[in-house]
C-alpha cells in the first residue's frame, strides 16, 4: 500500500486521472495537463509501483492507481470547495490553496471535510468529485455546516452556499428567480415537488434540481 | 426563428425623426404592469399568471406634452437573458423597437429580482423609470425600501406605486419626460473583469463599443438552440473573425459567463443589505363575524356541491333537484304562460325554453336551467370563496398548501376538475347547445328559411342535408361555440387564479413517465379547450425533445372542448363501462405512446423550475377579455372550417360520376373505398367512413356528424365506442395539422400525420375485435 507518495507522483497520478476524465488516454497529452513534469522515469516508476500500464503511448490507470487517484482527485477537489464555500475565495486563488490542502489531508479528515461540506458532488470548476465512504453512508453522524437542499426538513431554514450544476442556463433561471448565493431559503414541502421560499417568492423545484442547491445548515437572521 | 437583430438594431435612431415616441414596459411576471399599461394608455390588457399567453404583446397610445406616444407591454420576464419564449419576445423588443423610455415595473416586495433586471437594463444606456409597485404589500410584511438610495445609486427616477388603487400613478406620469439613462454601477468592475478578455475585446469593437458585452455573454450561454443561434449569426455578422467559435473559446467564455453572474450576485447582495430593511410585519388579519360567517357558508356551500353531485349519482333528493322540480312544476309554466299573453312569447321560448309536445318536460332555454345550475351548484362554492381569500391572508397562504400536496391537492384538484364540467360540460355543452340548437337554429332560423326559399339548388346548399346554414353554421354556431366560450371563461380563471402552477406541481411525475415535466400540464389542459392553440404554447417547454413530444400527445389524445361537448352528449346514450372503455384506452394510449417517444426521441428534458404565484381571486373583466380575445381567434379558426368542410360534402354529395357500379356520388365513393377499413378492421357502417374523413377536416365536426348518426340510430353501443375511439385517437383538425407544420417543420408534421392515422385506426380495431370476441354489448 501507498502511505506517502513522492509529490511527483501524486501530480501524474493526477494528470492522468483528468485525461481518462476527458476520454483520452494519449501519454503526449499527460504533459499538458500535469503540473509538473511528467518524465519517462516518473512513469516507469509508476508502472512499477503498480499504478499505471503503459501500451502503445496510452497510459491507463490499474485499479489500484485509479483508487489511489481518485483519492488524491478527491482531496483535491474537496479542498477547492473548502476554500471556495467556507473561506470564501476565488475560484482564482483557490487553486494554489487547494493544491497544499491536498497533501496534507488525511484519509479520515477528508471525509470529515466531506460530510462538513454536505457532500459535494461536484467541484468549483464542476468537475465530479469522487464519492468516499462517507458519500455513500445513509446516516449523517456529523452534522454538516454546507449541505444539499434536499437533505433539509420541511419548514428548516438556510442559507444558499452555491448552485452546483453543469448547466449555466439552470444557474441563470434560479438567478432570475432570486435563488442565488447568500440569498435566505425554506423548505415548504417535498412532495410531490419541491417547493422553496427564497425572499417573497415561492419556486416549485424537482429533487434532482435541489440536490444540486447547496446550502448553509444556519440561516443568517435579518439578512435578506 | 429568432427575431433577434433587424437593420433597426444596426442603426439605432435611424428612423428617429418620423417615428412616434416609444415607451417599453419591462417587469417581472404578476407585478402590475397591465395595470399600469392601462392607466396610461386607457385600455385594459390581460393579466395573467401563465406565459402561454402574454406573448402576444399589448400596444396603445398615450398622449403626453403634445405628441402621441406608442406604449408597448412586454411580456414578463424574470432576466433579460431569456430562457424561456416570453423573455425572448421582451429581449428582442428592448433590442428592437428602439424605445425612448423604459418604464421597469416591479414587485417592491423583491427588491433582489427587481435590482437584477434593473442592472441588465443599464446595461442597455436606454432612458429609464423604475417603478416600485405593489408597495402596500410591501409595507404589510414589513419591507422598507430606501427609494432614494436606489435613485441615486442608478441615477433614474423612481416612483413608489399602488398601482390596483390608483396611487402613485399620477406621479409616475408626470415623470416620465424627466427618465434619465441609468448609471451602470457594475460597468467599472466589469472593465476590470474583462479586461484582456479577447472575446470581450472583439465586442467592443463593434458597434462603437456601445453593446451590452456582459448580457451578449450571457445570451451565448443558452440551452435554447433557436435563441442561441439568433445570437450566433449576429455575432458572425457584426465581429471581426471567430473569436468565439472554436471548443476553447466556448470554454472560456463561460468562464467568464460565471465571474460576471459571482460579479452582479455579489453587487445585488450589497444593494439589497443596503437599501432593503425588515422589520417585523404587521399583518393585518381580518377578524370578526364576516370571515366567521364566509368561511361558514364556504363550507356549507361546497358540501352542497359534494352531496349534489353524489345525490344524482345514487338518485337521492338533492336540493338542487328539488328546486328544480319546483320551477319546472309550476314557476316556469306560469311564467311562459304570462309571457304569452302579453306577446312575448318567443322571448320566453329563448330564455326559459319551451314546453314539450306532451306538455310534460321542457326544452332548455338559454337562462333555464343554465342559471339555476349556476346558482345552487357552482355559485355557493366559487362566491365565499372569492370573499374569503379578499379577506383573510392567512386562509389564502393555507389554500396555497392545501393545493400543492397529495393529500389535500388531489381532491381539491377533483372538485375543480367537477366545477369545470359543471360549468363546460353541463351549462356549455348542454344547456346553452340545446338552447341554440333547438330553439334558435333548428327550431326557428333553418325552418324559417326552408320555407321561404323555393326548393333548388339554393335552397339546398343553404338548408338541405349539407347545407351552409343548416350543418356548417349550424355545428359552429350552436354546438361549439358555446362549450368553447365556457371553456375559455373557465380556464381564464382557474389561470388568473394562480392555480394552474399547482396543477403542474400534482402532475409532474406522471408527466415525468412521459419524458415531460409538470409544465406540460399547461398545454393539456388548455388542448381540453383547443389542441391548436394548445399546440402553440407548447412553447413554453423547454426542450425540443419535450415540446415534440407534448405536440404529438395534443394530437393524439387530448380531445378539445368542442369534441368533448359532443362525446359528452353522446355518452348520454352509452353505459359507464362503455364510457371508462374508451377514457382508459385513449389514456393508455397517451402514456404508452409517450413512454415510447421519451424513450426513442433523442434529447433531454428540461428542468422543473417553477415560480408558483400567490393565489388570487380573478378579476371577471380580465378573463372576459381574454376569452373575448380567444374566442375570436378560434371563430377565425374554426367558422371557415366548418364552412368549408361543409361545402365539401355537399359537392361530394352533388356529384354524380358513372363507375361500373352505377352513378355514384363523391360521398358514396369515399364511404366505398374505405369499406375495407371501416366495415372490415372496424365494424362499423359504412357511412362513418365521411364522418372520420371530415373528422380530419376539424374532429369536432366528426364527432357531431357522429352524433347525427347515432341520433337516427344508425350504431350500435360498442360501435360508438370503437368510433369515438378512432375519432380521438387522429389528428384533431387541419388547423392543428398546419400549427403542427408552423411548430415543427413539414418533415416532424408529416412523421406525425403518418403515425398517428394508421395507430388511431390500428387501435380501433383491436378495441372492436376484443370488445366482438367478448361478446360484450354495453
Amino acid at each position: 500500500m501507498h502511505n506517502w507518495l513522492s509529490q511527483e507522483i501524486v501530480e501524474v497520478l493526477e494528470a492522468v486521472w483528468t485525461n481518462e476524465e476527458r476520454g483520452n488516454a494519449d501519454a503526449a497529452e499527460l504533459c499538458a495537463v500535469a503540473m509538473t513534469d511528467v518524465t519517462e522515469e516518473l512513469l516507469a516508476t509508476c508502472e512499477r509501483d503498480g499504478y499505471v500500464t503503459r501500451h502503445n503511448g496510452e497510459v491507463k490507470l490499474t485499479p489500484l492507481g485509479r483508487q489511489t487517484a481518485g483519492e488524491i482527485i478527491r482531496r483535491h477537489r474537496l479542498a477547492e470547495r473548502l476554500v471556495v464555500d467556507v473561506l470564501g475565495m476565488t475560484l482564482e486563488e483557490s487553486e494554489a490553496d487547494a493544491c497544499e490542502f491536498e497533501h496534507l489531508l488525511a484519509p479520515n479528515v477528508t471525509d470529515a471535510i466531506c460530510t462538513l461540506l454536505g457532500h459535494p458532488r461536484f467541484c468549483p470548476h464542476n468537475h465530479p468529485i469522487p464519492e468516499g465512504a462517507c458519500c455513500r453512508q445513509t446516516e449523517e453522524r456529523v452534522n454538516s455546516l454546507v449541505t444539499s437542499l434536499d437533505r433539509l426538513n420541511v419548514g428548516e431554514q438556510a442559507q444558499v452556499a452555491y448552485v452546483s450544476a453543469d448547466n449555466f442556463p439552470r444557474i441563470q433561471k434560479l438567478f432570475a428567480l432570486g435563488l442565488a448565493p447568500g440569498v435566505p431559503v425554506k423548505v415548504h414541502q417535498k412532495t410531490p415537488s419541491y417547493v422553496i421560499q427564497c425572499d417573497e417568492t415561492q419556486i416549485a423545484l424537482e429533487r434532482d434540481i435541489a440536490r444540486n442547491i447547496y446550502v448553509w445548515r444556519r440561516a443568517i437572521n435579518g439578512a435578506a | 426563428m429568432s427575431t433577434l437583430i433587424t437593420d433597426n438594431d444596426v442603426h439605432p435612431h435611424s428612423e428617429a425623426v418620423t417615428k412616434a415616441p416609444r415607451l417599453l414596459l419591462v417587469g417581472n411576471p404578476n407585478v402590475g404592469k397591465s395595470v399600469i399599461f392601462g392607466y396610461l394608455t386607457g385600455k385594459y390588457v390581460t393579466v395573467s399568471n401563465y406565459p402561454g399567453t402574454t406573448v402576444e404583446v399589448s400596444r396603445g397610445k398615450m398622449r403626453y406634452s403634445g405628441q402621441d406616444w406608442e406604449v408597448i407591454d412586454t411580456p414578463g420576464v424574470n432576466s433579460l437573458s431569456p430562457q424561456s419564449d416570453d423573455e425572448r419576445v421582451t429581449r428582442d423588443m428592448l433590442l428592437d423597437a428602439d424605445p425612448d423610455v423604459i418604464v421597469q415595473v416591479a414587485d417592491a416586495k423583491n427588491l433582489r429580482r427587481t435590482l437584477l433586471i434593473t442592472s441588465q437594463l443599464a446595461e442597455l444606456g436606454r432612458p429609464m423609470v423604475l417603478v416600485l409597485n405593489m408597495l402596500d404589500e410591501a409595507r404589510t410584511r414589513g419591507i422598507e425600501i430606501d427609494v432614494e438610495g436606489i435613485s441615486k445609486l442608478f441615477g433614474i427616477p423612481v416612483v413608489p406605486t399602488v398601482a390596483v388603487e390608483g396611487e402613485g400613478l399620477y406621479q409616475l406620469f408626470k415623470t416620465i419626460h424627466q427618465a434619465k439613462v441609468p448609471l451602470d454601477p457594475l460597468a467599472n468592475q466589469r472593465l476590470r473583469l474583462l479586461n484582456g478578455d479577447e472575446f470581450a475585446q472583439a465586442l467592443q469593437n463593434t458597434r462603437g463599443g456601445n453593446l451590452p458585452v456582459h448580457l451578449t455573454i450571457e445570451w451565448l450561454q443558452t440551452h435554447d438552440s433557436n435563441l442561441r443561434q439568433g445570437v450566433e449569426s449576429w455575432l458572425n455578422r457584426n465581429t471581426a473573425g471567430s473569436v468565439w467559435q472554436d471548443a476553447a473559446s466556448r470554454t472560456r467564455i463561460r468562464a467568464t459567463a460565471a465571474r460576471l453572474n459571482e460579479m452582479r450576485n455579489a453587487f445585488l447582495d450589497q444593494a439589497v443589505g443596503q437599501y432593503k430593511k425588515v422589520l417585523p410585519g404587521v399583518f393585518q388579519e381580518a377578524q370578526g363575524y364576516k370571515l366567521k360567517l364566509g368561511l361558514g357558508l364556504l363550507v356549507l356551500g361546497v358540501l352542497l356541491f359534494a352531496y349534489t353531485e353524489l345525490g344524482r349519482l345514487f338518485g337521492l333528493p338533492t336540493p338542487y333537484g328539488l328546486v328544480n322540480g319546483w320551477l319546472d312544476q309550476s314557476v316556469i309554466p306560469a311564467a311562459l304562460n304570462w309571457l304569452g299573453s302579453v306577446n312575448l312569447g318567443w322571448l320566453g321560448t329563448l330564455l326559459l325554453g319551451k314546453l314539450a309536445d306532451d306538455g310534460s318536460t321542457y326544452e332548455t332555454g338559454l337562462l333555464y336551467p343554465a342559471l339555476t345550475q349556476f346558482v345552487l351548484l357552482i355559485a355557493p362554492v366559487i362566491l365565499p370563496l372569492a370573499f374569503v381569500l379578499r379577506r383573510s391572508e392567512r386562509f389564502t397562504e393555507r389554500l396555497g398548501y392545501w393545493t400543492r400536496n397529495w393529500r389535500t391537492g388531489v381532491p381539491l384538484m377533483l372538485v375543480v376538475l367537477l366545477l369545470m364540467y359543471e360549468f363546460v360540460g353541463v351549462i356549455g355543452a348542454g344547456t346553452l347547445v340545446d338552447a341554440l340548437e333547438n330553439n334558435i337554429f333548428n327550431g326557428f332560423l333553418t325552418p324559417r328559411l326552408q320555407s321561404l326559399l323555393p326548393a333548388g339548388i339554393i335552397h339546398d346548399f343553404l338548408v338541405g342535408e349539407y347545407g351552409l346554414i343548416s350543418v356548417g353554421l349550424t355545428y359552429a354556431l350552436a354546438i361549439v361555440l358555446p362549450i368553447v366560450a365556457t371553456f375559455f371563461i373557465a380556464f381564464g380563471m382557474l389561470e388568473d387564479s394562480g392555480y394552474l402552477p399547482r396543477l403542474a406541481i400534482l402532475s409532474d411525475r406522471v408527466f415525468r413517465v412521459m419524458g415531460l415535466n409538470g409544465k406540460a400540464v399547461l398545454p393539456m389542459v388548455l388542448g381540453l379547450g383547443c389542441d391548436t392553440m394548445a399546440t402553440m404554447t407548447t412553447r413554453i417547454l423547454e426542450t425540443k425533445k419535450e415540446r415534440l413530444i407534448a405536440t404529438l400527445l395534443l394530437a393524439l389524445g387530448v380531445p378539445c372542448s368542442a369534441q368533448l361537448g359532443v362525446m359528452l352528449a353522446l355518452s348520454a346514450s352509452l353505459s359507464l363501462g362503455a364510457v371508462l372503455t374508451i377514457g382508459g384506452v385513449v389514456l393508455s394510449q397517451m402514456f404508452l405512446v409517450g413512454f415510447l417517444s421519451s424513450k426513442i426521441i433523442k434529447g433531454r428534458r428540461g428542468d422543473f423550475i417553477f415560480e408558483i404565484p400567490p393565489i388570487r381571486v380573478p378579476v371577471f373583466s380580465n378573463v372576459w377579455k381574454k376569452t373575448r380575445y380567444r374566442m375570436w381567434w378560434y371563430l377565425t379558426e374554426a367558422l371557415p372550417l366548418f364552412l368549408l368542410g361543409t361545402l365539401i360534402l355537399f359537392v361530394l354529395d352533388r356529384v354524380r360520376v358513372p363507375t361500373p357500379w352505377g352513378r355514384l356520388s363523391g360521398l358514396d365513393m369515399i364511404n366505398n373505398s374505405l369499406a375495407p377499413l371501416v366495415t372490415g378492421i372496424l365494424d362499423l357502417p359504412q357511412r362513418t367512413a365521411q364522418v372520420l374523413v371530415l373528422g380530419f377536416l376539424r374532429r369536432d365536426y366528426g364527432a357531431a356528424g357522429l352524433y347525427d348518426m347515432v341520433e337516427k340510430g344508425l350504431l350500435t353501443p360498442v360501435q360508438i365506442v370503437v368510433a369515438l375511439i378512432v375519432l380521438t385517437l387522429f389528428i384533431p383538425c387541419v388547423a392543428n395539422f398546419f400549427m403542427i407544420i408552423r411548430e415543427q417543420g413539414l418533415k416532424k408534421a408529416l412523421y406525425i400525420l403518418a403515425f398517428i392515422t394508421p395507430f388511431a385506426i390500428t387501435v380501433g380495431g383491436v378495441v372492436s375485435w376484443i370488445l366482438r370476441a367478448l361478446k360484450i354489448h354495453f
